[in-house]
């Protein structure tokens, strides 16, 4: 691990529960590592296995998704399609060359800021042991 | 004044060459609008200048330039550099060049593991991997795009005549060919009825069909529990309105590559799959779904796992 490394951490954040306690986080003034990127997305079932690897071929060294809770989704099983996916790319990033610890996906509530921040902290802490990703410094083009 | 044509073959089984002879009658008006400069499968033509210099590789100029096959050594990779210096417009012709195609299944192993298990296996007596008078070769196969540009892509193992006459009309008439946009399932007639297995079958068995009805009253291969690889695969094939293979009544193999040049077909099955509820893990050899367009680095070796215990 290089001291230097400033690790990029790249959240789908789901409009209802995920960005919310996000931005709930924000207004509490709660501290958690800059190394996060977030993006809105409408509900965490529509991230496509294929913009996680998207964001990893790119240079991101690690991806999280945050959706609601169970039986909490805006769009009834949204969450549930976004596990199932989860598992899938749990499974395949090792096929692409990435450790599988690159990618996290977590539930919350839009109530649950603290958590955010503990969930992110943990996740900046898995990726800075893990080191840089081996495509960070490479162009790679638009190849997945 | 003519329009002149190179044609190379790299890594690749001459099907697209077949595939351009295929066109059949259509090709005959072609061939008065068309000057073959350079074509080693049917005419033959040194690289070298005899005069010249022995190393240099040198091709006739030419507006158009159709290369089959990828990129596995650096002889090809030389012939495919001086392709591009030699022609102003340049054919990725099949699915090797657009997408690694078969070939490119080897990127699954290094590529020393492959050459040792090639060389040397249990019925066939010991050798050492030749390297005498052989181009060495690359650390993998590359698709065209990777080393050089490429100007159109036609995908397709092989391409259907039908297409390579078309882009070759449209270009004789200056017109830029268009990119297909739409997948097998876009172009295929079969019936769709919500109602799908939830259990993946084999290749080796069969679809339930009547042969005296046409392929409109067949159910869709992919609800009959077939790893049917049409939602993700580019559409074109077979010119009579319905895909080569659901004609034949098996299932689509994905030998056209993903439908936008970058997507991962592997990857959109899979996604799809998950999402209708199938186990994902049943499939064993997933990997398989890469069997065209395993190029651009989507297939690679497995890396050993460095899992802290």
């Amino acid at each position: 691990m290089r001291p230097e490394h400033k690790p990029k951490i790249i959240a789908f954040c789901c409009n209802w529960c995920g960005y919310a306690a996000a931005d709930l986080a924000g207004i509490q003034r709660i501290q958690y590592p800059d190394s996060l990127r977030i993006i809105r997305v409408m509900c965490s079932g529509m991230v496509h296995p294929e913009m996680v690897l998207h964001a990893l071929n790119k240079g991101a060294d690690g991806v999280m998704i945050i959706g609601c809770q169970l039986g909490e989704c805006h769009y009834i099983d949204g969450n549930e399609k976004a596990m199932a996916r989860a598992e899938l790319i749990d499974e395949l990033l090792e096929d692409f060359g990435f450790e599988n610890d690159r990618f996290l996906i977590t539930r919350l509530s839009s109530s649950e800021s603290e958590q955010f921040a503990r969930t992110v902290g943990t996740m900046h802490k898995r990726v800075l042991e893990l080191g840089p990703n081996p495509n960070s410094n490479q162009d790679n083009g638009d190849t997945p | 004044m003519n329009i002149r044509l190179a044609a190379e073959s790299l890594h690749s089984c001459s099907g697209c060459e077949i595939s351009l002879l295929n066109i059949g009658e259509a090709l005959i008006p072609l061939l008065n609008r068309l000057q073959l400069v350079h074509l080693p499968l049917l005419m033959d033509h040194k690289y070298s200048d005899p005069a010249g210099s022995e190393t240099e590789i040198s091709i006739p100029k030419a507006e158009i330039g159709l290369v089959s096959g990828g990129v596995a050594n650096t002889h090809q990779l030389q012939v495919l550099e001086a392709m591009r210096k030699s022609c102003t417009t340049l054919v990725a012709l099949g699915t090797c060049g657009t997408h690694g195609g078969i070939p490119a299944m080897i990127n699954e192993w290094p590529m020393a593991d492959a050459l040792q298990t090639v060389f040397s296996t249990v019925t066939t007596e010991p050798v050492d991997v030749p390297n005498q008078d052989t181009p060495p070769m690359l650390d993998r196969v590359y698709s065209l795009d990777e080393k050089t540009d490429v100007d159109i892509f036609l995908p397709g193992c092989p391409p259907d005549p039908t297409i390579i006459a078309r882009v070759l009309e449209d270009f004789l008439d200056g017109l830029t060919p268009e990119p297909v946009t739409k997948s097998v399932c876009d172009t295929c007639p079969t019936r769709r009825t919500g109602k799908s297995e939830r259990k993946l079958l084999r290749f080796t068995a069969n679809a339930r069909f009547d042969s005296n009805e046409s392929t409109a009253s067949m159910q869709c291969l992919l609800e009959q529990g077939f790893l049917c690889m049409g939602p993700v695969t580019a559409g074109g094939c077979g010119h009579q309105g319905e895909p080569a293979c659901i004609r034949a009544r098996v299932p689509c193999r994905g030998c056209y590559g993903p439908v936008r040049h970058q997507d991962n077909q592997m990857l959109g099955m899979l996604n799809g799959l998950v999402s209708q509820g199938i186990d994902f893990k049943t499939i064993i050899d997933r990997k398989s779904m890469l069997r065209f367009s395993g190029a651009h680095g989507r297939l690679r070796p497995l890396k050993e796992k460095k899992r802290a215990s």
